[in-house]
Parts: C-alpha cells; structure tokens; sequence
C-alpha cells in the first residue's frame, strides 16, 4: 500500500469521528464560569499539595496524610504483587498450549489434529479473558462474591493472564528453534524440548515482558480503588469528591512518584538482562 | 576432568548479576508480603454465604424473557431491543473514542520523535562534525532530549481512568476528556515505543544525508520515517486495540459508552449488564482480529 493513501485515509478516519463525535476545539476548554474557577483552583493546588488534611472533620488519631498515602501506595503494590503473581503461572501454562514450538516432530495426523485443536482452544480462552476490561472483571466478581481483596486480585490476574499468556506463546514461537530441533532429535520429549531448549533462550524476552506488565498492573491496581477496593484510587476519587484538590495532588503525586520508580527499575532489569541491547 | 569437577566449575564461573538477585529477591518478598498481610481474604462473608451469592447471580444473567418463558428464542427480540436503543450508538461512540484518541496521539507524537532519539537529539547527531553551533543550542540539545523523554514517561505514568476522572470534572461531561485522556496515556507510549523502533533502525542511510548537510528535522522527515513506517503502524494498530478496551470501561464514568450502560445496568438488570459485557468482549475480539491481521500485514 503506498504510503500516502495509509496516512490519507488515517486523516479521513480522524475527521470522520471527530464529526460524529461532535468533537468541537471549544470542548477543549472549561465550559464556564464554574469550570474555569474550578480549573484554575484546581493547577493552583498542584503547586501546594496537601501536607495536612484539608477535611476539618478527620480525627486527631488519624495517621498524617503522607502515611496515609504511604499505606494506599502499599496496598495499590500489594494488589498489582498478588495479581501478577496469579497471572504469570496461569500464563505460562496458557502459553504453552498457545504456542507451536514445542510439538513433536513426526507427527500423525492424529497427534496433530488434537494438537491443533488444544492450539485454538488456548488461544480463544486468553482472547476472552483479555478481551474483558479488568474493571468489568471486577464489577462481575465484587457482585458475585461480594467485596474482598481476594476478588479484586482475581480479576486483575484474568486479564493480565491473558495478554501475558498470548505474548508468551508469540515469543516462544518467535525463538530461534535450532536448540529444540536438536533436543527433539536426539528423542527428548516434547515438554523437556520446551523446558530446556526453548524457555531458557526466551527467558530475558519473558522476563522483561512481565516487568512492563507489572507496570500496567500497578495503575490498574489504582484505579480498582474507583469500584471501591482499598487502593490509593479510593483515596483519590473521595477527597476529589469533597473538592480537597490540595489532598488529591499529594496522593497523584505518590502515585507518580511510584509508578515512575517502577518503570526505572524495569529500564534497569532490560538493560542488565540485554546489556548489548540497551547499550545501543 | 570429570562430571563433577566440571559442574563446580560452571556453577563458579557463572555470571552473577547483583541488579537481577536483589530484584528477584524483592519480587519474592512482595508476593508473600501481599498474599500473607491480606486478611480477611476472602471478605467478611462466610464460605456458604458467598457460595448462595454466586448462585443468585448466575440465575440473574439469564434474560428476563428466557427466564419467564424458559425459550431461548425469546432472547433474540430482547437482545436486538437492547441493540437497536442506546447500545448500537454507545458502541460506535466507544469506537470513534479509542480511534480519535489513537491518531491525535500518534499526530502528536510524531514530531517529538526527532527530539526524543538519543543519536538525534545532540548538537551533532551521530556524532558527525556538523559544523559551528552556538553555545545556546548546544546546551538546548543537550536538555532537549532527557526533557522530552521523561514527559514520555509522565504521561504514560499516569492511568488512563484517573486521567479521564479528572479531566470531565475541569471540561464538563464531554467526549473531549475521554480523548484527551486516552491521548495523553498514549502519547507517552507511542514515545516510547517508536523511540525504540526509531533507535534500532538502520541508520546508514539517515548519517550519509546528515553528513551532506540535510538538517535533521529535514533527515528525519524523509528518510528514516519513510523507513520504519510500517513498524509505527504496528504499534499505532496495537495501541489502538487497547484504546478500544479502555474507552468501554470510560463510560463508567458517565459518558455513553458500553461502560455507562454496564453501570447503569449494575444492581438492578444484571441479564442486561451481562449482554453490554458480552457486547464489549465480542467488539474486542473483532477489533484484536483486524488489528492482528493489519499487523501481519505490515510485517
């Protein structure tokens, strides 16, 4: 396709949805008075963060702001942990049976039909758990089980098992094979060819997959706190709610201050694990 | 030397990474942390509480007509009703969300990527001798590129959701906020991953027009883009994909999208909600299936 049509018709599609969305430069702007005196209180407090609670009514036991945003942060860690940690085995498993590399080499008609069959299977099954939104999981859980961290955990780990588990099988099946052709032709099975000849050369691919996952289970883990399980979202979305911008900037800013820690301690796991990559 | 006299040696001259230990060993502790320090797991509710609850709600996801009448037929007016009121048009705004706000992403993006390269973005790109440069524009180019790589990585930080939360109370219940905010999360994605594809491309050709004394904006423009065209429309595909998925749940706050419906729905018709879900997923996989095929084609 040439070039020029591609980018032509993207344009077409823009204006085509900026029309039926009524998409107008003026939405860009606070709609009045209210909104703009709201916008402008609202970038204000973004230079004074909240270092005492602007809410008159807290306790005077109550722990002071920034170790409550301590303990949101915590708890946002502690949801994406307990999720990844649910989703990764459950990826693997799924990206196995997702994956082509490691089928037998004669293979009979047979073999190959289940095989094939065990393939799509896998595949359809990561593709519906992905293809629901983490919060639609959570919706759907909290109402069947009722409100409990386990449930939250639950239904970041379905989705997350599914995108982990669909890269996994595509990266497995993107290795260079030659170590598992000569595994296989030596007569090792097919999930002893998979362990030890195709994993092992993956495994810094996987590894920094999951970590950048591991990101986006962080912020999802915050915005659970909008359907109401304990994160720093909650904390968020409640003094929001009271007009105390100034709190809310002190707990935007934890949450920042986190996620963009994690993402350089992911930059540092890629470059130690693929120095000659990262080097460039 | 034997087998065993061989082992121990491999085992000592293994590459031991002090970065990877430590961080695997904190991964270790966090997930214990998280799973040992969650009480009460499983919620305040007993086990058989909890057990009756699923029951209900499963009995609830059947449609209305199908559980009066115990026909599945019946579903097919109910559901189309469904379809033919406010799901159709929540559909094609959830659509028209995720793809404005992947092109005016990718719109904007695009000129930063000049600035964001590490082998462009210096007073002599690749190192080559360019000629006299000014002090200020030295130190500019200098700046420049940190500078615009961490605004990639603030906007990525920051969650879609809370973003668009944020956004409608400042602009009003608009669909501009819902754009904006998948723009912005995705303006520091795209940044990131077209710089990789713009830093592992071929440079051969981009250094021989540089050292001819095409400016760089000029080099950039119309040879490397030219370049890795097709491995940015990957990237703008995949993005694309999840922006379709996160503009469902947006809607959740307020606007018409399959999330509003799913919301309003929520408590009191769950055989609805469970439809505008099932609405939502199939929409996804279609959109995952155009957006893979257009991938394989690309490569």
């Amino acid at each position: 396709m040439k070039r020029r049509w591609v980018i032509s018709g993207i344009a077409l599609v823009f204006l085509i949805c900026a029309w039926c969305l009524g998409l107008k430069p003026a939405g860009l702007f606070p709609p009045d008075a209210e909104h703009w005196s709201r916008t402008g209180e609202f970038f204000k407090a973004a230079l004074h963060p909240a270092f005492d609670y602007q809410d008159p009514n807290v306790p005077d036991d109550a722990d002071h702001i920034w170790v409550k945003g301590f303990k949101g942060l915590l708890l946002t860690l502690k949801f994406a942990f307990a999720a990844m940690s649910l989703a990764v085995p459950a990826a693997l498993v799924l990206g196995f049976f997702g994956s082509s590399a490691w089928w037998p080499e004669p293979c009979g008609p047979v073999l190959k039909s289940v095989l094939r069959v065990v393939f799509f299977a896998s595949r359809f099954f990561m593709s519906l758990c992905r293809s629901i939104h983490e919060l639609i999981w959570a919706l759907l859980l909290l109402s069947a089980f009722g409100v409990s961290p386990f449930a939250g955990m639950v239904a970041l780990a379905i989705p997350f098992s599914g995108t982990l588990g669909k890269v996994f099988s595509e990266l497995i099946d993107e290795e260079c094979l030659d170590a598992a052709k000569a595994l296989k032709a030596i007569g090792h099975r097919p999930v002893q060819t998979f362990l030890v000849g195709i994993v092992p050369s993956a495994l810094p691919n996987l590894i920094t997959y999951t970590f950048y996952r591991f990101e986006c289970a962080l912020r999802s883990s915050a915005v659970l706190g909008f359907v109401g399980i304990e994160t720093i979202g909650l904390y968020i979305e409640l003094s929001h709610g009271e007009f105390y911008y100034r709190e809310v900037w002190t707990y935007f800013y934890l949450l920042l201050a986190m996620i963009i820690a994690v993402d350089f301690w992911g930059a540092g796991i890629r470059k130690h694990l693929n120095p000659e990559v990262a080097g460039r | 030397m034997n087998r065993e006299e061989r082992v121990t040696e491999l085992r000592r001259t293994k590459s031991r990474n002090w970065y990877l230990r430590i961080s695997a060993i904190v991964v270790v502790v966090m997930v214990a942390w998280a799973w040992l320090t969650s009480n009460p797991l499983f919620g305040r509710l007993s086990a058989e509480r909890r057990w009756r609850n699923f029951q209900n709600f499963v009995s609830e996801l059947v449609p209305n007509p199908v559980d009066k009448s115990g026909n599945w037929l019946d579903a097919i007016p109910w559901a189309w009703e469904l379809l033919s009121g406010d799901g159709f048009v929540a559909l094609m705004t959830t659509l028209g969300i995720a793809t404005a706000a992947i092109i005016l992403a990718s719109t904007i993006v695009l000129p930063f990527m000049a600035m964001a390269n590490r082998r462009f973005s210096r007073k002599d790109p690749f190192g080559l001798p360019g000629g006299q440069v000014s002090a200020p524009v030295a130190i500019l180019w200098k700046i420049i590129g940190p500078f615009v790589r961490f605004s990639f990585v603030i906007c990525r930080a920051i969650p879609e959701y809370l973003l668009a939360f944020l956004l409608i109370s400042l602009l009003g219940l608009q669909v501009w906020p819902l754009v904006l905010a998948l723009a912005i999360h995705n303006f520091g994605i795209l940044g990131r991953l077209w710089g990789e594809v713009v830093e592992n491309a071929d440079a051969a050709a981009a250094k021989q027009r540089l050292a001819s004394g095409t400016s760089r904006f000029n080099v950039f423009g119309t040879t490397v883009f030219p370049d890795v065209f097709n491995r940015f429309l990957i990237y703008f595909f995949y993005r694309w994909e999840t922006c379709l998925k996160d503009a469902t749940v947006l809607g959740m706050l307020g606007l018409l999208t399959l999330g509003k419906l799913i919301a309003l729905a929520k408590g009191f018709h769950w055989d609805r909600m469970f439809f505008y879900i099932m609405l939502g997923a199939s929409v996804i996989i279609v959109g995952d299936m155009f957006s893979s095929w257009m991938r394989s084609k690309l490569r």
